[in-house]
């Protein structure tokens, strides 16, 4: 699975691994059985390495979780509690969250330019600001382009309810094509979603039949679908054929396979899904980690998305953010803990991010504003040293006094704790090489184990 | 364009063009056919205004322009030793040429139609059958909506306004418009999108391109970059941030570039020595508008300073314009341009078949800038006409157009050919006061999950997430319907068909071709397994369903 390295070319590479997947789907996608889960990657989570990205939609608040102010006019009326890590203090209203700072690394020093909902999101999420024709891919894309195993019954990256009205290109996989997609499960708002039992809604788009489709009838069209590719493939040869005739192999192989299981929520215990939360976020984070124990390298749960602007707390902003805390402690402590107690926190990369803070002043309305100059991130997991503050804001909460980090070093960051070598180049539709994380980055070395 | 009034009064139109032939050369490696050297124009043409025509380039009827580039292909064949691929037959020219003009598949009348056509020039007359028509227009105007807004397709501004742009590009294509007026009648709009009216239905929509300068985020230096890349094929865009690596491109080039455009978010800068200029971020640098090639625009003429770019631009002197027009024509219809990526006309980067390429773009320029001549000719030449099919992956050199590449259709097409085997009508909704009437509604979302504009069509590039829409969505699902599917309707029930003749219709229906006999037998075989009404119409849907999940139905080959 780890066999993909130093790759100078995706698009070549990406070809000949289909030439190379074409030459067993040509021989087993008709007649052989679909192997049903049989390689259960849960058996050696040493070897694999995850990233579960907690997208918080909107640009949180940091003056209000992870960096406050108390006693400052700009501080607000949340207190500060301690965490389980000596000295770091966090929000009053993240309290199991604080009990597990031992994971964590708290970056206080973001520092960014873009201020604009569309062009951060897109920053921090592909790595580098839109400029067409370039298609930066984001950052499931790229790591599911890296870590991901062509071959495996689940997809390399899913996306579980995302918000893409802000900028739909930064929830795809750009230059690296469709097959880097995500899987986006749950709500879309993108494509008019409503209201609806929240939690209940995290399914694949089209993983079952129709009604009134039997399972005999989905079994012959089936055969006779494999007949009729096989058929012009094997006088078609080009990677276009072939890359189609995989794409269904693998739907196929995931409508038929246990391994779609993985989506059936139901099967865990209802005080563990009582832990995580009854909401779409809880249990998209129980999925998540679903998710990684099934191998899958990159999955993101976002939270304020779907029938609001989440963190977008221009006005009303203290009962919002304390209402989004509450959705996010028990979620994200939950999966951190259950991670650990399944030996997988220490491969699980946990990014929590927005796509930038909020002003330090509370305005008229008692909201905060889009604020890029300084603002937190939180890293955790697996090749992160936890248990630690990085940077520092002014007591103001206005300007970074120590550690400027920019978005580029983040996700160096990010990479290299994954094993991927953030200054890879990636061959993109524009014909230029781009490196997976923009050549200024300097990882944030204190951070990495 | 300004200068056609002027040449219809008789004067000549103002000569603000002639790059020097030495910046010229610098830019082009070594490849400089436009040379400054020019006489008067061709009179017999009524549509260009510039003056100049190349030098010793005689105009070639279209029977000519394709012999000659059968000509320069063949001798390339040979002199490389390449293996040219069998000629196409008429089921696979029909369903190439059909998806290439006019977006969609042909019907199952006009493949028995063309199939049984014994004139000897029916591919010829085909392809003029398929300009007239307004799916050609449509399907133009898919493809120019792509390439303009490239990158932020999906761009939620700019997504409200593309009707607008659709409509404004179909209007143009269906009168075949010269391709120079198409680029200045862009280059030239308002940036700001019309006001619509209060309450909008189709008939008082206000085509716009707005949604250009809208993807772009109406910002100068985003429309420059784009500019440059779409209409020159010139990558300047690196350049906005630090000069080219690759080529000889400047930042104070990309912002002189930027310069013709105005961005009402940044004044003028202080110390500017005039309205026109600009400053480049993070600098103290200051800059006027300069065309790419060095050369000044001609102020006296009190034209606006897009108007100028855009004769500049459009000029048939202009190195780049003709080319990269060519280029991304011959792309469409082979699936890949003599230079490559499309978009990228670099000294570092040149053209598989030089001279073909500056032959061609003479003679479009040459023609007018004449976009169904260019077609005509390419529709007509061997290359054109060969087969793709292949038994080993080893045979696609996509450079020597020795074979046809299979390409994956865009959203457009695969959703058009979709409607046209299927006989799936769109659901209409009525026009409500301050709500635009959203007709494409179905063929929106379906185009939002199988968007990949900028990723090669030659690449393979399907996901897990556009298999299981194929195979369990909506569209295909209804299609398959016992109750709701016209076509299997109209196949299942009449009762004058055999079983034989109705999985022909089928396969016509979706692979625009006739079942070898191998395929008639099998599929007449399942059918004919349980005679009941229903359970025949059962296996009619799921042979219908099989052939509209294929690989041969889904792609262009």
């Amino acid at each position: 699975m780890r066999h993909r390295k130093n790759r100078s070319s995706s698009l070549e590479l990406s070809r000949r691994d289909l030439l190379r997947l074409s030459t067993a789907g040509l021989v087993t996608s008709a007649t052989l059985p679909w192997l049903e889960s049989a390689a259960d990657a849960a058996q050696q989570p040493a070897a694999r390495r995850s990233c579960i990205l907690l997208w918080m939609n909107g640009g949180p608040s940091q003056m209000d979780t992870f960096d406050l102010k108390p006693g400052h006019e700009n501080g607000g009326s949340f207190q500060e509690i301690a965490t389980s890590v000596p000295g770091i203090k966090i929000s009053e209203h993240l309290p199991k969250v604080a009990a597990m700072a031992e994971h964590l690394a708290i970056i206080r020093s973001m520092s960014t330019k873009e201020g604009d909902h569309g062009r951060a999101t897109h920053l921090l999420r592909n790595g580098y600001l839109p400029q067409p024709p370039v298609r930066y891919p984001t950052l499931g894309s790229l790591v599911a382009h890296e870590l991901g195993d062509p071959l495996a019954e689940l997809p390399n990256f899913v996306s579980i309810a995302p918000f893409r009205n802000f900028n739909p290109a930064a929830y795809g996989p750009g230059f690296l094509g469709s097959q880097y997609a995500p899987l986006i499960v749950g709500q879309d708002n993108n494509a008019g979603a409503e209201e609806g039992a929240p939690e209940d809604d995290l399914t694949v788009a089209d993983l079952a039949p129709p009604e009134g489709v039997g399972s005999d009838t989905v079994g012959e069209r089936i055969d006779m679908l494999a007949w009729l590719n096989n058929r012009f493939v094997s006088d078609h040869a080009a990677p276009p054929a072939v890359g189609y005739q995989t794409a269904y192999e693998r739907a196929i192989k995931l409508m038929r396979s246990k391994a779609a299981k993985v989506f059936d929520l139901d099967e865990e215990p209802a005080e563990v899904r009582e832990a995580y939360g009854r909401n779409r976020f809880g249990q998209g984070c129980l999925l998540a980690r679903r998710l990684v124990e099934r191998g899958v390298p990159f999955v993101e749960v976002t939270l304020g998305g779907v029938n609001s602007i989440g963190w977008d707390t221009h006005t009303g902003n203290f009962e919002t953010v304390k209402d989004l805390s509450g959705t996010l402690d028990p979620a994200w402590a939950t999966l951190m803990s259950e991670l650990d107690a399944r030996g997988l926190l220490e491969s699980t990369t946990i990014v929590w991010m927005g796509e930038f803070g909020r002003t330090p002043k509370i305005n008229q309305n008692t909201g905060r504003d889009h604020y890029p100059a300084a603002w937190t991130t939180v890293l955790g997991g697996g090749g992160i040293r936890g248990g630690q503050v990085v940077g520092r804001t002014s007591a103001d909460g206005t300007t970074v006094e120590d550690r400027k980090i920019s978005v580029p070093d983040l996700l160096a960051t990010v990479c290299t704790a994954l094993g991927i070598d953030p200054m890879k180049q990636n061959v993109s539709n524009v014909g230029r090489p781009i490196r997976i994380v923009d050549t200024d980055a300097v990882p944030i070395d204190e951070v990495l184990l | 364009m300004g200068c056609k009034a002027s040449r219809r009064g008789g004067a000549p139109a103002a000569r603000v063009l002639g790059p020097p032939a030495a910046a010229v050369a610098l830019l082009l490696a070594g490849t400089c056919w436009f040379a400054a050297d020019t006489h008067a124009a061709d009179n017999s043409l009524d549509v260009t205004c510039t003056p100049a025509a190349p030098a010793a380039a005689p105009l070639l009827s279209v029977e000519e322009l394709t012999a000659h580039i059968d000509h320069a292909l063949a001798d390339a064949w040979q002199r490389d030793g390449t293996t040219v691929a069998p000629p196409a037959d008429d089921a696979e020219f029909l369903r190439r040429a059909s998806l290439d003009i006019i977006g969609k598949i042909p019907s199952v009348s006009e493949v028995e139609q063309f199939l049984d056509d014994a004139a000897p020039d029916k591919r010829r007359q085909l392809v003029e059958t398929l300009l007239n028509r307004g799916a050609y227009a449509q399907h133009f105007a898919n493809t120019w909506r792509n390439l303009l807004l490239a990158g932020a397709a999906e761009n939620v501004q700019s997504q409200i306004n593309t009707p607008q742009l659709d409509m404004w590009l179909r209007l143009r294509f269906a009168v075949n418009m010269p391709y120079d007026r198409l680029v200045s009648d862009i280059v030239n709009a308002p940036i700001e999108a019309p006001q619509q009216p209060a309450t909008p239905n189709m008939r008082s929509f206000i085509p716009s391109p707005a949604a250009f300068f809208q993807a772009n985020e109406q910002k100068r230096e985003m429309i420059a970059a784009s500019t440059a890349r779409i209409f020159l094929g010139v990558q300047v865009g690196c350049a906005q941030c630090h000069d080219h690596p690759f080529s000889d491109w400047t930042q104070r080039d990309f912002w002189s570039l930027a310069a013709f455009f105005d961005d009402p978010s940044n004044g003028i800068p202080p110390g500017g020595s005039s309205a026109n200029a600009v400053s480049i971020p993070d600098s103290d640098i200051v800059v006027e508008p300069v065309f790419l090639d060095g050369t000044q625009p001609d102020w006296q003429t009190e034209s606006a300073k897009r108007e100028l770019l855009s004769q500049w631009m459009t000029s048939r002197t202009n190195p780049f314009f003709a080319r990269a027009a060519v280029n991304r024509l011959w792309d469409h219809f082979l699936g890949r341009g003599f230079v490559h990526p499309v978009d990228d006309l670099d000294k570092a980067n040149p053209p598989s078949h030089p001279e073909l390429l500056d032959e061609l773009a003479r003679q479009f320029a040459g023609h007018g800038f004449d976009l169904n001549y260019l077609i005509r000719a390419i529709t007509a030449t061997r290359a054109y006409q060969l087969t793709s099919r292949a038994s080993s992956v080893e045979d696609s050199d996509l450079s020597t157009f020795a074979r046809m590449p299979v390409r994956r259709m865009t959203a457009d097409q695969l959703f058009a050919s979709i409607v046209q085997a299927t006989g799936y009508r769109q659901q209409r909704r009525r026009a409500q006061p301050g709500v635009l009437p959203d007709l494409a509604d179905a063929a929106a979302a379906f185009r939002a999950r199988f968007s990949d504009s900028t990723v090669p069509r030659t690449e393979a590039e399907t996901s897990i997430l556009q298999a299981l829409t194929l195979m369990n969505g909506e569209l295909v699902s209804t299609a398959t319907d016992l109750e709701e599917s016209e076509t299997l309707a109209a196949v299942a029930d009449a009762p004058f068909l055999s079983d034989e003749e109705r999985i022909d219709s089928l396969f016509m229906a979706t692979l625009s071709r006739r079942p070898d006999a191998e395929e008639r037998a099998r599929f007449v075989e399942y059918v004919g397994r349980d005679d009941s009404p229903g359970e025949h119409k059962q296996a009619l849907a799921d042979v219908f369903w099989a052939l509209l999940n294929s690989a041969e139905f889904a792609l262009n080959h």
